[in-house]
């Protein structure tokens, strides 16, 4: 009877929110998403509704497209920086900030800040650092009497230039993600260890490392997902330049489908970007995520 | 009593349409406050003169406007009157069938006022989609101290050959020759697209954009590029100007830190506006000089590469919007603008009203040629015009052959077709 009751109770919130989650969901999300499929077999310039269909012409136009593979091969640069560089500096950050008093709260709100500042404007701020004129690069190259390069305008400086703004960007991120993990582990587990004449690296190495597992996973989830959406910090910071070698996926899939207004060969790009994440997920689920879920 | 009430009401109701009224949907991209600030009043005067119209005046920010016009266009909040550079993304418009030919309700006056060049510029197809507002064209601003201290004097600089060695003069001199904003793309593509009017002129152009014979393969169009990478190999431009955008490589030549800029005659203020002093160069110091010539090109001379910009209608605009359209580009408001240096107005008298020394210059170099090319970024397509953007960009980078340049472009062509 109680649980009849239960299931009926259950059956109207359903009835109360799901609607209107799952009307927004599909408006929002899932129609864009196979609107942009079914472009993307089409040659379209926004104007009435797409009718010159094309086949896989977009889809072949995108991988022989001599940008493309520079797009590509950007991202998944940035995925290994995120990786290799960026989420051990976060944890290190946790592990070193994990301390609750007030001097730490305030380093720690310092390295956050960063994440809460719009990336347009962080792409403009660090526009104006890496300047060469102006900036704070080359007044820094100055001081040590050294010639620094325009970095923005230079093939080989340019990507770094942008993964070390990516890194300032979003390590807090995933600092404060290991902070609220570290946070949950009891106490009295620690305490144990050190009793028992554990030292500080073994307690970090065999203890608390192990017990944030899943919030890792999770902040390598992100890591990969964002490295492979970037856009925002990519425009104002070198527009994809010079000569087109710092676009991401995403940013090429804006300056060449959506300013030249060809949303058939944006589409395509979007549904190739779509497959990469959807594998990389399920391969992550698979992979990693599995031990947690079985 | 209750109906009595009901009655009354339906009287109110009913006077207070005294007069129909019109509402005109004028959408501009003027970000200059004082510019806007002239339109404002002018369209407070059209609804004092006609109180049965209303101008609703609706700004956008330029990139902002281009990117959301096609959507915008095409939903009910679609403006009456709004900014065309006309090219090939006009043509994009009446394709779709999204603009209204205006042909109709134009004066003959008017017509004539604003003259051949302005009507054709937005005629497709015999019917005429939109009223020519202002003509520009990209010149070679000059910084005076710098090219007397280089010893280069404008007769140097009449020739592609006698341009290359002034370059050369100015570098040696220590100077920076040239700024360009390299990343915006555009800036770049000045430097291509005259090289082609001048070298391959009007009728290869035109054949090319049809895809006829070699197209932009050509080989009028190879020449055109490899003159622009004979430009490059002597690294005239500023130290990291692929990371320059128009706006910081206009205001370093206002900060007299290059001596030529290849730009529009809006740089005028511009150079002024985005200099680190504010107030750029005088005008005791600026000068301006034609693109060079290039000698055996097919071009003419005299021919300009710019732009003539205007106002075209949306399908459903009313026939008042085209009237205060007709108003509007008469030469009583546009002597407004011609006085205020705010640009060059294309509608006939309004050069006596110019107050600029170098847009009268202008004006009349564009007056005399017999090609005035409209920006090739424009004149081509988004998508062909896209593609010019960044070849140019590559070849100022020498990232890219003439031959890989020029094949593009016709790819970019022939897919389009």
């Amino acid at each position: 009877m109680l649980k009849r009751r239960l299931l009926t109770r259950r059956w109207v919130a359903l009835m109360l929110f799901l609607p209107l989650t799952l009307g927004l969901f599909t408006l929002l999300v899932v129609m864009p998403m196979f609107e942009a499929a079914n472009f993307s077999f089409y040659k379209w310039n926004g104007f009435g509704p797409p009718t010159d269909f094309v086949g896989l012409r977009n889809y072949d136009d995108v991988l022989t497209h001599r940008h493309f593979f520079t797009a590509v091969k950007n991202s998944f640069f940035v995925i290994a920086v995120s990786l290799l560089v960026q989420l051990p500096l976060a944890l290190w950050a946790a592990l070193a900030l994990v301390a609750n008093n007030w001097g730490i709260s305030m380093i720690r709100t310092l390295f956050f800040l960063p994440y809460m500042l719009a990336e347009i404007a962080a792409g403009l701020m660090w526009r104006f650092v890496y300047d060469g004129d102006y900036g704070l690069v080359p007044a820094v190259g100055e001081t040590l009497g050294i010639d620094t390069p325009f970095v923005l305008g230079d093939k080989f400086w340019v990507m770094p230039a942008i993964m070390l703004v990516i890194v300032w960007k979003y390590f807090g991120f995933h600092m404060m993600i290991y902070i609220a993990a570290l946070q949950s582990i009891p106490r009295e587990v620690i305490e144990a260890a050190r009793l028992d004449g554990v030292s500080r690296w073994k307690i970090t190495r065999h203890i608390r490392i192990p017990m944030i597992r899943s919030a890792i996973l999770i902040s390598v989830f992100f890591a990969i997902i964002g490295a492979l959406q970037l856009f925002d910090l990519i425009i104002p910071l070198s527009g994809g330049g010079p000569s087109n070698s710092s676009n991401t996926i995403v940013s090429f899939l804006y300056q060449f489908g959506i300013t030249r207004t060809k949303f058939g060969f944006g589409g395509a790009v979007s549904m190739i970007l779509f497959a990469v994440c959807v594998i990389i997920t399920l391969a992550y689920r698979h992979f990693l995520l599995a031990r947690k879920w079985d | 009593m209750i109906r009595l009430a009901i009655g009354a009401g339906l009287l109110a109701f009913a006077a207070v349409p005294a007069q129909a009224e019109t509402t005109v949907d004028w959408l501009h991209i003027e970000a200059v406050e004082g510019t806007a600030a002239i339109m404002e009043a002018a369209a407070k005067e059209y609804e004092a003169a006609h109180p049965d119209v209303k101008i609703n005046v609706q700004f956008l920010e330029n990139e902002a406007y281009k990117a959301k016009l096609t959507t915008l266009l095409q939903s009910d909040a679609a403006p009456d009157i709004f900014y065309s550079w006309g090219g090939g993304v006009m043509s994009e418009q009446v394709e779709a069938g999204v603009l209204r030919p205006i042909g109709d309700v134009l004066s003959a006056e008017a017509r004539a006022a604003i003259g051949e060049a302005g009507i054709s510029a937005f005629t497709r197809d015999n019917s005429l989609y939109g009223l020519a507002q202002n003509v520009s064209q990209v010149v070679f601003w000059g910084n005076k101290d710098l090219l007397d201290q280089a010893g280069v004097g404008a007769d140097d600089m009449k020739t592609w050959d006698g341009f290359l060695a002034s370059v050369k003069k100015i570098k040696d001199a220590g100077i920076t020759p040239i700024t360009v904003g390299a990343q915006d793309k555009w800036p770049a593509h000045f430097y291509w697209s005259y090289l082609v009017v001048r070298q391959a002129g009007q009728a290869a152009f035109d054949a090319a954009r049809a895809g006829e014979g070699d197209g932009f393969a050509g080989a009028p169009f190879v020449k055109a590029g490899q003159m622009f990478l004979d430009l490059v190999a002597m690294e005239p431009f500023q130290d990291g100007f692929l990371a320059a955008n128009f706006s910081s490589a206009s205001g370093s030549f206002g900060d007299g830190k290059a001596a030529l800029h290849l730009m529009g005659n809006w740089d005028y203020t511009v150079q002024r506006d985005n200099s680190a002093s504010g107030n750029g160069l005088s005008d005791d110091q600026l000068a301006i000089f034609p693109f060079p010539t290039v000698e055996g090109g097919a071009g003419d001379p005299a021919d300009t590469l710019g732009g003539i910009n205007g106002w075209i209608f949306h399908r459903d605009a009313p026939d008042e919007a085209v009237k205060f359209m007709e108003w509007y580009t008469s030469n009583e408001v546009q002597s407004r603008f011609a006085a205020a240096s705010v640009y060059i107005p294309i509608v006939a008298g309004s050069a006596d009203s110019l107050a600029n020394p170098y847009f009268k210059e202008i004006s009349d170099n564009i007056n005399k040629a017999k090609w005035h090319a409209i920006f090739f970024d424009q004149e081509l397509g988004k998508d062909v015009g896209g593609v010019v953007n960044d070849i140019s960009a590559e070849l100022s980078d020498n990232a890219i052959s003439a031959e890989e340049a020029a094949e593009l472009v016709k790819e970019a062509v022939d897919d389009s077709l």
